[in-house]
């Protein structure tokens, strides 16, 4: 998606650099890089050991001995 | 929320009483009443002045007054910022979208506090811009009334329903409750745009990137994504840069504190915005609220803390300190320059810092290290934004008990 919004916005602009479409049309690449960003970041943190072991803490691969 | 205090002098053996606190105890309530309950004791009147006594006084000292609302104010990117997530684990507990809500929520949630996102007072969705042809930094793209509105009742102690703008689609989604917590924090591009928000706030921060460095960390964003390139990045900067100077950038002259980052003065020519030269400037005179100095507070101060005492790297660290007028402003200035490289250059820094609001030595690193992870761990972002965290911990802790103290009474009858 955000190739067609940069290439969106960069055909908009062609034309007149300082116009509102052209502003808005960044403005909204901005947003999607910014959602895109947010999302990769929450998929990075998913490891999938630590949300199984927050379900199911008394299983062999999730206990933990604190000593 | 009802404060109640209990005070007493003395305990009576001839009264019922109900506990016996040598200190003011405060029990709160979640209900909005006002209870007035009021025992005193029987006992003839003597010539002695020393008469036991209690008085239980509960009071809603204005509804939920105790809610504290801070203002953040910051260029994209809502509530998953790095500076949210500092602030909230400085308060304590992890905050996490609503569980069970809608998914594309912007809203975070810990015990103790609620980050609320402002776009989610986009009056225009991102076709309604499209078509007026604003951008989401336009005052006219964002519904301030209802802004102020629910603003003032959380403050209030009032739930609210709050809608949702939702990023990925760019649609508004229907509205989430929202309950009144401890420490109210609203995150965006105008938390202090409008005069009557701005009045709600108990303290606000103006997070200042300069060019350069948001260009650098655009490219490091952007960089891997297909579509993008570095030209484009630059044109989408370029192109928001009007708008963002004339509506967002005038509020850092309202803000309480203003974070400042800059590329390094270091290195030379360095232009990877990798070691930043980061300000705090802090506004004097506000309530509540003490500057951080180095030093000798009001006096000018140049530090390089690294020598016989301490070893760092290349290119080592900076600090200056002083006082200096900001948009007609007095302000205190602590700057850092460099990076951190290791636990004790952290530790040492730590030490000779004055007034950071510690509960205990080394706090600032402990919070440092625990998100070590997070970008601006090893450099001046992140030890002013965990500074500035425990700043608003410790305005917190102080607005709630001046306003506990307010309706005590303590008397001997």
């Amino acid at each position: 998606m955000i190739e067609k919004k940069v290439k969106e916005a960069t055909q908009v602009c062609e034309g007149d650099q300082t116009s509102d479409e052209c502003k808005v049309a960044w403005d909204e690449v901005e947003e999607i890089s910014q959602a895109k960003a947010d999302f990769r970041r929450k998929l990075e943190k998913e490891d999938p050991l630590e949300s199984f072991c927050q379900d199911h803490p008394e299983t062999d691969e999730c206990r933990v001995y604190d000593n | 929320m009802a404060i109640c205090t209990v005070y007493t002098t003395q305990l009576n053996p001839t009264c019922s009483s109900i506990s016996t606190p040598s200190k003011p105890q405060h029990l709160g309530f979640h209900q909005n009443q006002v209870v007035f309950y009021k025992k005193t004791s029987n006992y003839k009147r003597s010539k002695s002045a020393a008469r036991p006594s209690y008085l239980i006084t509960c009071a809603a000292a204005g509804g939920d007054s105790q809610t504290v609302v801070i203002g953040l104010a910051a260029d994209s990117g809502c509530g998953k910022s790095t500076f949210m997530r500092r602030l909230t684990s400085v308060f304590g507990g992890a905050a996490e979208p609503p569980k069970g809500g809608n998914p594309d929520s912007n809203t975070l949630i810990s015990d103790t506090t609620t980050v609320i996102c402002l776009d989610d007072y986009h009056s225009l969705d991102r076709t309604g811009r499209k078509e007026k042809g604003v951008t989401a930094l336009d005052p006219r793209a964002n519904d301030f009334d209802l802004m102020y509105d629910q603003v003032k009742a959380l403050k209030d102690g009032v739930a609210v329903d709050k809608p949702i703008y939702n990023h990925v689609t760019g649609l508004l989604d229907p509205p989430e409750l929202i309950k009144p917590p401890k420490i109210l924090v609203i995150e965006g591009l105008h938390p202090m745009y409008d005069s009557r928000v701005r009045d709600l706030l108990d303290f606000s921060i103006y997070l200042d990137i300069s060019n350069e460095v948001k260009f650098a960390w655009k490219i490091q964003r952007d960089m891997a994504e297909r579509g993008h390139s570095l030209e484009s990045i630059k044109a989408s900067i370029e192109a928001r840069k009007p708008d963002f100077d004339a509506y967002i950038d005038p509020q850092k002259q309202y803000a309480d504190a203003v974070i400042e980052v800059l590329p390094t003065q270091l290195i030379p020519d360095d232009n990877e915005g990798k070691v930043l030269r980061v300000k705090l400037i802090m506004k004097e005179g506000v309530e509540f609220f003490s500057p951080v100095y180095l030093f000798d507070e009001g006096s000018t101060i140049s530090w390089i803390p690294c020598g016989r005492k301490l070893t760092c790297s290349y290119p080592g660290i900076k600090f200056t300190y002083g006082p200096d007028s900001y948009y007609g402003h007095e302000v205190s200035v602590l700057e850092m320059d460099g990076q951190f490289d290791r636990l004790d250059e952290l530790i040492y820094v730590e030490s000779h810092l004055s007034n950071i609001s510690t509960k205990f030595y080394g706090e600032v690193t402990q919070q440092m290290l625990k998100h070590s992870d997070f970008p601006g761990s090893n450099n001046g972002t992140g030890l002013f934004q965990t500074i500035v965290g425990l700043k608003i911990r410790d305005l917190y802790e102080q607005i709630t008990t001046s306003k506990t103290q307010t309706p005590a009474q303590a008397t001997k009858a």
